[in-house]
């Protein structure tokens, strides 16, 4: 049996067609959101363009210095950074830990003065500003091969490794202060006096205030050095400052006493020179004024930065990880007290179809990394273009990739040229959000498309199999294997095509049985027809007959009426058949012996044939049969009158008599010469004969063995002719095999 | 005074060669073509016998319907079917209408004269005594085969003339088998095996209606049929 494709199979294969309903839905989400984005674009820049607009023309808002300046030097001119927790000022690091990647490293980069013979782990430092409240905090991690405090009875601050700051007041002052101790521990530090050239101690700064701690160095010296930690009110400076650590070592070659500065050697690195108003760098602390412009921004949903025309952030607001974007809480349409049904699918939902639908679908996470988090200088394609003056929208991944972030800038002008950018972030994850949300609604209406389709493809598909199966079985059932119709296939009431198909095999069967009916009753119907013309044929033969007739005339009427009694005969023959089926409907049945019947019929037939033997085996002699033992002599007679005939002189015809499982099989054997194979099917049938012309003493229509098909049939038996050959190959001839079911 | 046969046949050509035949044997023939000429002759005057086919022209039963009516009648007119119908069904049908005889229309034309003799012989016989040399006797039967008469411990049978030739062949020996073969030959016709069957079929129903227990007639497998021998 090979492997067949059903109605059914076909039809469920066509249905995956359903599944290119999920992708043109998906496709059309798609396009939604990417037309969402534009639009977000477009609404991102119309921020932007907002706020820029609050920061026009409004010089005021700007540091005076910084962010005129033509260009900026990292390292000295300074940008403090937004500080988010209190720092602690106890010399120790770990407040800044967060904010470690934005400190700068000073070495010979930044030396003040020309030294000769720098090493690097005479002094290097690495150090950062930034702003919490209203102070500007600061840290120095100063590596130091050889720490000098200020020795306890010393008047100058200069003479030990001190930190020298100077600033410019927002009075315009010039100011200098050295922070000099002589431990660790809180900061003395000290304003200098108004004299550039020097560098005594004016009085000392408590505002300035801070911590110092040595680093416990190694055994090799080495992590030898000291941190400082400070803070400075902001209302103290204006927006020039510099840093400079300065590293006082003896000159131990000379030992000389270490009063001097002479025998001292100095090493200064620092952000700028401090001893000079003109050279300090710049200081840009994030504009408070704009800050509260931009305050009030901070409920738009998205993160604003202002950027002076050196891309340093002056000022932000809002939480990049809160602007999504759009709004995309659904109304909470659930009725006060919720149906159960709404129960079981909100259950059904998030329990099953959510967590497969994100296998596909990602959520926007609520963590990503935001590289901007602590910027102070932002880069980027549209902030260039920001800043040449045209607005500009940038879509970037976050570095984790979890993320789309999107900005828009825009410049703001003072006096027609570009002071700065307004850039407005946010992330896709409203767009996102909703594209899932509406993805989550088309994808539970897609499955019920598909799960309803399919099913009711599905039993569409089972059903007209089904019809057809049925279908082909009544049609089967019908006809038997011989192709004889034994009934008919119900008429169907369904008006479709299959309906249409089984109407017409009903019809078809329904011609084909009368047409079968017409070719059965063929041989009746003719010999009925026939036999009023051979009795007028006879009649008038017999009268002639009685008369005187001369010799040759009545070898003439001898002859006539010797061929009108073969034709009687032929006739009586032809509707043998039929004559026997009314006989059958009238016949009752009564329950006889088999074995009994077969002896008497073989003392019979051994009379009737004396030319051949007769052996009868039985080894069931109770063997009882239900129908009309007259019958099924009548059968057995013209099963013998064919064996004695086909079978060659003084040969035994084998009657057997067996019993297998709950069944009697009667085989009658015997030898002689074999059927042509192609006819074995239709021995049984009506007027089937294959004797040679050469036998026809008597006439032979081929009824006897229809006859007893006829008769093993009423007997509910199967009857069935074939070749025989015996086991020792030697008698080859034909077997009549009949088979009984025993109830 | 030569016995009235009725022949109603509407096949002109059978009617003609069995009209020339009976009438050679010396009989006076009234033929009729159709029912209603028939009955309208029967009504004026009975015939001595009627020979009646029983499809007539239109009518497929009108031989029936004929029949009834003669039977009508007279209930001792000797009626024979003759009739190209041979089916069990017409046969039996034929013989409650109370017929005599039902033939088909092969049976040759000695055969019918003979019963056609039988069945005045019977008619004239019935009050005359009896010759011993007719009577067959075999425990309860006993059958005159002249005039045709059948008893069944002491009460009469009705048996169609074929029906008591083959009576008579199988109980004048007690005990010996008749083949179909011979019962055909005894009966006058010629037919197979199914139609002699139920011939026996019906006498041994006619016997046991009278008596249940009736189980004389044996049939001997393979070979044909006998009388029992009453013990």
């Amino acid at each position: 049996m090979t492997f067949r494709i059903g109605i059914r199979l076909k039809l469920l294969f066509l249905s995956l067609f359903l599944f290119a309903i999920p992708w043109l839905g998906y496709q059309y989400v798609w396009e939604l959101e990417s037309y969402l984005r534009v639009g977000q674009e477009q609404t991102l820049v119309g921020t932007a363009r907002a706020v820029a607009t609050a920061l026009h023309e409004r010089p005021t808002l700007f540091n005076k210095q910084a962010s005129y300046l033509t260009d900026v030097k990292p390292g000295t001119d300074l940008y403090a950074h937004q500080i988010i927790d209190p720092i602690q000022l106890d010399g120790r690091l770990q407040d800044w830990f967060d904010y470690r990647h934005l400190a700068v490293h000073y070495d010979a980069k930044y030396l003040l003065d020309d030294v000769a013979n720098y090493r690097a782990e005479d002094l290097n430092f690495t150090h950062m500003i930034g702003i919490y409240g209203d102070y500007l905090y600061a840290y120095f991690e100063v590596h130091d091969d050889y720490i000098k405090m200020r020795p306890r009875n010393n008047l100058r601050i200069d003479l030990n490794d001190h930190l020298y700051i100077a600033l410019t007041t927002p009075e315009g002052e010039f100011k200098r202060y050295i922070v000099a101790n002589y431990q660790p521990g809180w900061l003395n530090t000290y304003e200098l006096t108004d004299n550039l050239e020097s560098n005594r101690p004016q009085k000392p700064e408590p505002r300035i205030q801070g911590h110092w701690r040595n680093h416990i160095p190694g055994r090799d010296n080495s992590g030898s050095g000291y941190n400082i930690e400070i803070r400075i009110p902001l209302n103290m400076l204006a927006d020039n400052i510099a840093f400079a650590i300065v590293d006082v070592d003896e000159n131990i070659d000379q030992g000389a006493p270490n009063n001097s500065a002479l025998e001292n050697q100095i090493l200064r690195i620092g952000t700028a020179n401090p001893n000079q108003p003109d050279s300090l760098g710049t200081l840009l602390v994030p504009s408070p004024e704009i800050e509260k412009i931009i305050k009030g921004l901070q409920y738009s949903g998205a993160r604003i930065w202002v950027l002076d025309k050196h891309r340093r952030v002056m000022a932000r607001s809002g939480d990049i990880l809160q602007s999504t974007g759009m709004n995309t809480t659904l109304r909470d349409n659930t009725a006060s007290d919720p149906q159960w049904w709404q129960n079981g699918w909100q259950y059904i939902e998030q329990e099953w179809l959510l967590p497969l639908y994100y296998k596909i679908l990602t959520k926007p996470p609520s963590e990503f990394i935001d590289e901007l988090q602590d910027a102070y200088a932002l880069e980027g394609k549209d902030i260039e273009s920001a800043l040449t003056g045209k607005p500009d929208a940038l879509w970037r991944l976050t570095p984790d990739n979890k993320a789309v972030i999107l900005s828009a800038t825009h410049p703001i002008w003072i006096d027609g040229t570009v002071m700065g950018a307004v850039v407005v972030e946010q992330t896709t994850h409203g767009i996102r959000t909703l594209r899932n949300k509406a993805l989550e609604k088309l994808f539970n209406v897609i499955l019920a498309v598909m799960f309803s389709g399919t099913i009711v493809l599905f039993l569409f598909a089972s059903r007209m199999s089904f019809r057809i199966r049925n279908l082909r079985n009544q049609t089967e059932a019908a006809i038997d294997h011989n192709g004889k119709i034994i009934g008919n296939i119900p008429l169907s009431k369904t008006q479709d095509e299959i309906g249409d198909l089984s109407r017409t095999f009903h019809n078809v069967l329904g011609k084909l049985s009368q047409y079968h009916y017409y070719l059965e009753n063929m041989a009746s119907r003719l010999s009925h027809e026939l036999r009023t013309p051979v009795a007028i044929v006879k009649s008038s033969m017999e009268n002639l007959a009685m008369q005187p007739q001369s010799e040759t005339s009545q070898a003439y009427v001898n002859r006539a009426q010797e061929g009108i009694a073969r034709l009687s005969q032929i006739l009586n023959k032809m509707s043998e058949a039929s004559r026997l089926e009314n006989a059958l409907q009238s016949t009752d049945t009564e329950t006889f012996n088999l074995h009994e019947l077969l002896q008497g019929c073989l003392l019979g037939y051994q009379l009737a044939y004396p030319e051949n033997h007769f052996d009868l085996q039985s080894d069931y002699p109770k063997a009882t049969l239900k129908g009309s033992p007259d019958l099924f002599v009548q059968m057995l007679d013209k099963i013998t009158a064919n064996a004695t005939e086909f079978s060659p002189k003084e040969e035994t015809i084998n009657f057997k008599l067996q019993q297998q499982a709950n069944q009697l099989i009667l085989r009658i054997i015997n030898v002689g010469a074999p059927l042509p194979s192609d006819m074995q099917h239709q021995l049984f049938d009506s007027m089937v004969s294959v004797r040679k012309e050469a036998h026809s003493t008597a006439p032979h229509l081929g009824i006897g063995l229809y006859i007893a098909k006829i008769i093993a049939e009423y007997h509910q038996g199967k009857i069935s002719i074939d070749n025989y050959s015996a086991k020792d190959g030697r008698a080859s001839g034909v077997e009549v095999r009949i088979i009984f079911p025993i109830h | 005074m030569s016995k009235r046969i009725a022949l109603i046949e509407d096949d002109p050509a059978i009617r003609e060669n069995y009209t020339a035949a009976l009438q050679r044997q010396g009989y006076t023939v009234l033929s009729f073509a159709d029912r209603p000429s028939a009955e309208s002759a029967f009504s004026q005057r009975l015939p001595d016998l009627a020979i009646i086919d029983i499809g007539l022209q239109n009518e497929i039963d009108g031989g029936f319907a004929l029949c009834q009516q003669l039977r009508g009648l007279s209930k001792t007119l000797p009626i024979i079917f003759f009739t190209a119908r041979d089916n069990d069904f017409d046969t039996i049908c034929g013989l409650r209408m109370g017929a005599d005889d039902y033939l088909t229309k092969d049976i040759s034309l000695p055969h019918l004269i003979a019963r056609i003799a039988a069945l005045f012989r019977r008619s004239e016989l019935l009050l005359t005594p009896e010759h011993q040399e007719d009577i067959v006797q075999q425990g309860k039967l006993r059958m005159d085969s002249n005039r045709m008469t059948v008893n069944w411990q002491e009460q009469p049978i009705e048996l169609t003339v074929t029906e008591f030739w083959m009576l008579h062949a199988i109980a004048k020996y007690a005990g010996h088998v008749k083949s179909r073969q011979q019962l055909m030959d005894e009966s006058r016709m010629v037919v197979d095996d199914t139609t002699i069957t139920s011939h026996i079929k019906r006498i041994r129903k006619k016997f046991m209606q009278l008596d249940p227990e009736f189980d004389s007639i044996e049939t001997v497998y393979g070979m044909g049929y006998r009388w029992k021998r009453s013990v």
